[in-house]
């Protein structure tokens, strides 16, 4: 065995790689629960491409046969219902993860210096997975399926000038048609997956560069015995292996939970209007995405002539205001004017779609810039003051709401919280480096406690 | 931190219970249905009815009749005599009597397949639908419904229900309200009688949608209970590494 | 990575926990590998398949499709039944002694129920080629007594569907389960009733 790992090793840096990113990689000894999701991310990643390919095996990505081949799966199929939950069911679940993990990110400041490329990354990683999981979901060529997919798509549409031939790029097609069934197919079990793996893998490759963050924002790296090794780290292996399966055991027992006894977790995982075959003569009485998209569809749904004139219009003036208070330099005072000029003329020049479809790209967007947005001088919320805390509470209540009214009729009350819980959405990055910077910290300890 | 996720967890609760509120067209309510799908004979019973009458003109295109058989405790030599109306095979996938294209010249539209309708409309649906055929000579076959207004199905089974007339009542806005039913002629059932025979078809329904279900939730019991052993091992494995570090 | 002086009850909690793990994987494999079987519509495609017979009149061969293989029913003349006794001494396994190629009511001289019908599936036991029918005296080589000959590899079998020695094909073409319904109609992939277990 040993003489064989040397044969290895000399044509293959194996163990090297091994200690570097698992038996000698430090990782900070006071994670908590919220460090679980980055495995478990790991975990739901490997459990879709697995669950994946068995389903591959039987389905057929054609307009006449796949409905029926995913009820072939789900029933003439050995196991099949168990394979075909696991992926359907894992996507939600696997989003669930996902949120998490970026509420994390959030919580302890994890995507400040030197952590920026970590995060960009993951937020790749986050847009990839949502075209994932939109792709995915035309594929059981359900109505919802279907309709799902002409709505997001029709999108593009409203892009100025190329939006139209976008999206009949898209589609290949006048309509969602058998052609974009089978491009999305294609994308979803090749293309995507390749390039998810392919960003996993430098998520990774940059967080172990940098050394992973925790709950008190120290940098443990700034501490070293004389060893060289960080005080306040402990190798990855055996400590956080053994930590992980404890938390891969509690997960698989909620996952179980979920698609044993409740996989359609009462028409929030799977829709009840996709039990019936796509109907190009039958919208669903509301078309809505699955819970993963509402916050974000909210947004665009949010985004009337109203809102545009009493919500955005002011906050951006007020916004352009506090930039001028702010900020020194002519130049960069006669940039912010020029832009707010530009975007207070898109206000009365565009129509509300376009601004619906741009203010949606723009709150993904915004979570790139997340890093330079905030500018505290401490990471962790231990050590924040209480206006970045209320922000961020503030925030993650409007998120959620935003996500439950995106599943409900866009009319009256509804239609008033998704407003509302937009400004709030918007105004938590761009008020940011304003929060951040007036928000009184509290001292960062030495070492982690 | 607990707290929060406290917060989380209260927030996303009641969202869950909401998702699924059984609407039964704009008229009506949706009556409960008891759905038990370990009550065998009422599938049988179910089952007999939903090949009888509702496979005359509706398929159910994903499910073969052996599998039935075989989920249901029927033997397959029953399942020929007995069940088998549309085909000769007992591995065919259930096709309707009629052909498709009959259908569409008698009613206007084709009948949807069933299979996976308690999956798409939920059995309080379908339990208050079967129950809900009334007498309207203005519609083209005698018939309404009033949970799924001017349907082109007629009443299959009037004989057995009898006949009624819905009652409906303005409200203050002056849109027709659903009120009640009043028998026009008894059928030949009591209407207890038939209301059970519409509980079986409907639990029949249930398990047409998924057959999987029956043993869905017999393994989850074993996957869990593993997981929970599982679980144990592990955390008492993480303790024991975690002693080292102080 | 073995290390000494390891503490016995974190020792055992391992490999407990290990092996706890590695049955768990083993069942969830399960679902995996079984899916990859055959599904109930592929089985039920197996069903078995009746066939009218009247009409094969004596020389000729009717090929049906049975499990996605082909089956051929070969209505034999008294000639074709004749020379099954003199190519005899020229075959692998004359007496069908291979239990598996066919079921106990085909294993006669005949391989069949009725002397006359032969039913066979018409898979060559080398590496699944069909084999061509070859039914003619003299057809292949002037010695040729009447049977079916492989392309792919040449192997060679006999109106009984018996194997000839020196070819690749090591076993007699497989006679499949059937019954007689009547005189007229057979049903292939079911025992006669009260016959063969297998």
């Amino acid at each position: 065995m040993q003489k064989l790992l040397a044969w290895v090793d000399q044509r293959f840096p194996l163990t090297k790689v091994w200690e570097e990113h698992v038996s000698k990689y430090y990782a900070p000894k006071n994670f908590n629960f919220w460090y679980y999701f980055g495995s478990l991310a790991l975990l739901m990643l490997v459990i879709q491409i697995l669950s994946g390919i068995f389903l591959t095996m039987h389905y057929k990505p054609d307009t006449s046969l796949a409905f029926a081949s995913v009820e072939y799966i789900m029933r003439d199929v050995p196991w099949g219902w168990l394979i075909r939950y696991l992926h359907s069911t894992g996507a939600s679940f696997f989003f669930i993860v996902i949120y998490l993990h970026m509420f994390r990110g959030l919580m302890y400041g994890s995507y400040k210096g030197p952590r920026e490329l970590v995060w960009i990354l993951g937020m790749v990683l986050f847009v990839a997975l949502m075209a994932e999981a939109f792709m995915g979901y035309l594929l059981p060529w359900g109505n919802m399926s279907y309709w799902g997919a002409q709505v997001i798509i029709s999108l593009f549409d409203a892009l100025p000038f190329i939006g139209p031939s976008l999206a009949e790029w898209l589609r290949g097609d006048f309509v969602v048609s058998d052609a974009t069934l089978n491009r999305f197919f294609s994308l979803h079990v090749i293309a995507v997956p390749l390039l998810l793996a392919l960003l996993v893998f430098l998520h990774i490759v940059a967080l172990h560069k940098v050394g992973s963050n925790n709950p008190d924002g120290v940098e443990i790296k700034k501490k070293k015995n004389a060893d060289g090794l960080p005080l306040d780290g402990i190798p990855f292996h055996p400590y956080y292996s053994v930590k992980d399966t404890v938390g891969v055991a509690g997960f698989l027992i909620l996952f179980a939970a979920a698609i044993f006894f409740a996989p359609e977790m009462w028409g929030w995982f799977l829709e009840h209007d996709n039990f019936t075959v796509a109907n190009i003569l039958q919208t669903p009485p509301e078309i809505k995405p699955l819970w993963y998209f509402t916050p974000f569809y909210s947004i665009l749904r949010a985004t009337t002539d109203d809102l545009i004139k009493y919500g955005l219009l002011p906050f951006v003036l007020a916004l352009t205001a506090l930039t001028l208070v702010s900020v020194r330099e002519l130049k960069t005072k006669g940039i912010v004017v020029i832009i707010a000029g530009f975007v207070v003329a898109g206000f009365f020049g565009l129509e509300a779609k376009v601004w619906g479809v741009a203010l949606m790209g723009l709150s993904l967007i915004l979570f790139f810039f997340l890093p330079w947005l905030d500018r505290s001088p401490v990471k962790s919320i231990r050590y924040r003051g209480w206006k970045y805390k209320t922000a961020l509470t503030i925030f993650t209540i409007s998120f959620v709401m935003l996500g439950y009214v995106g599943t409900q009729p866009a009319e009256g009350i509804y239609k008033m919280c998704a407003q509302i819980g937009t400004l709030v959405y918007f105004a938590f990055f761009l008020l940011m480096p304003w929060i951040s910077t007036y928000d009184k910290t509290k001292p960062v300890p030495e070492r982690v406690t | 931190m607990k707290k929060l996720l406290v917060v989380f967890a209260l927030l996303t609760a009641p969202a869950l219970g909401w998702a699924n509120e059984g609407a039964c067209g704009q008229v009506a309510k949706c009556d409960p249905v008891k759905v038990d799908l370990n009550d065998k004979p009422s599938l049988q019973r179910g089952a007999r009815l939903f090949m009888n009458y509702c496979l005359s003109c509706h398929s159910a295109s994903y499910m073969r009749y052996n599998r039935l058989g075989q989920d249901l405790g029927i033997s397959e030599e029953l399942v020929e005599k007995n069940l088998l109306f549309a085909t000769d095979k007992v591995g065919d996938l259930m096709s309707a009597v009629m052909p498709k294209a009959d259908a569409r010249a008698w009613f206007g539209t084709a009948p949807p397949d069933l299979t996976l309708e308690a999956r798409a409309r939920g059995p309080e649906w379908i339990y208050t639908y079967l129950r809900s055929f009334y007498r309207d000579d203005k519609s083209p076959s005698g018939w309404n419904n009033t949970v799924f207004p001017n349907v082109a199905m007629p009443h299959v089974l009037y004989e057995w229900q009898g006949s009624q007339r819905a009652v409906f009542k303005k409200n203050d806005k002056g849109m027709a309200h659903f009120e009640k039913f009043e028998v026009e002629k008894p059928g030949t059932m009591p209407p207890k009688e038939f209301d059970q025979s519409m509980r079986d078809l409907t639990n029949f329904m249930v398990y047409l949608a998924e057959p999987a279900k029956l043993e869905r939730y017999k393994i989850g019991v074993y996957v869990i209970i593993f997981l929970a052993v599982f679980f144990v091992l592990a955390y008492l494995l993480k303790k024991e590494y975690w002693k080292d570090i102080h | 990575m073995g290390k000494k002086n390891v503490d016995p009850q974190r020792r055992m909690l391992l490999q407990l926990t290990t092996a706890v793990g590695a049955v768990g994987a083993g069942f969830a494999a399960v679902p995996f590998v079984s899916s990859m079987t055959p599904s109930a519509r592929a089985r039920a495609a197996g069903a078995p398949v009746e066939v009218d017979i009247s009409g094969i009149r004596p020389g000729e061969l009717r090929p049906v499709e049975w499990r996605g293989k082909p089956v051929w029913i070969l209505r034999r003349t008294p000639e074709m039944l004749a020379s099954l006794a003199t190519v005899q001494p020229h075959l692998v396994d004359p007496k069908s002694q291979v239990k598996e190629q066919q079921p106990d009511y085909a294993q006669n001289e005949t391989r069949s129920i009725k002397p006359e019908v032969l039913v066979v599936v018409g898979i060559c036991t080398h590496l699944g080629c069909s084999p061509k029918r070859e039914l003619e005296k003299g057809t292949i080589s002037s010695d040729w007594e009447g049977g079916f000959f492989c392309p792919c590899h040449g192997s060679k079998f006999d109106l009984a569907g018996r194997v000839y020695k020196d070819v690749p094909a090591p076993k007699n073409l497989e006679v499949p389960k059937h019954t007689y319904l009547s005189d007229s109609r057979i049903l292939i992939g079911v025992d006669p009733k009260g016959k063969g277990a297998a």
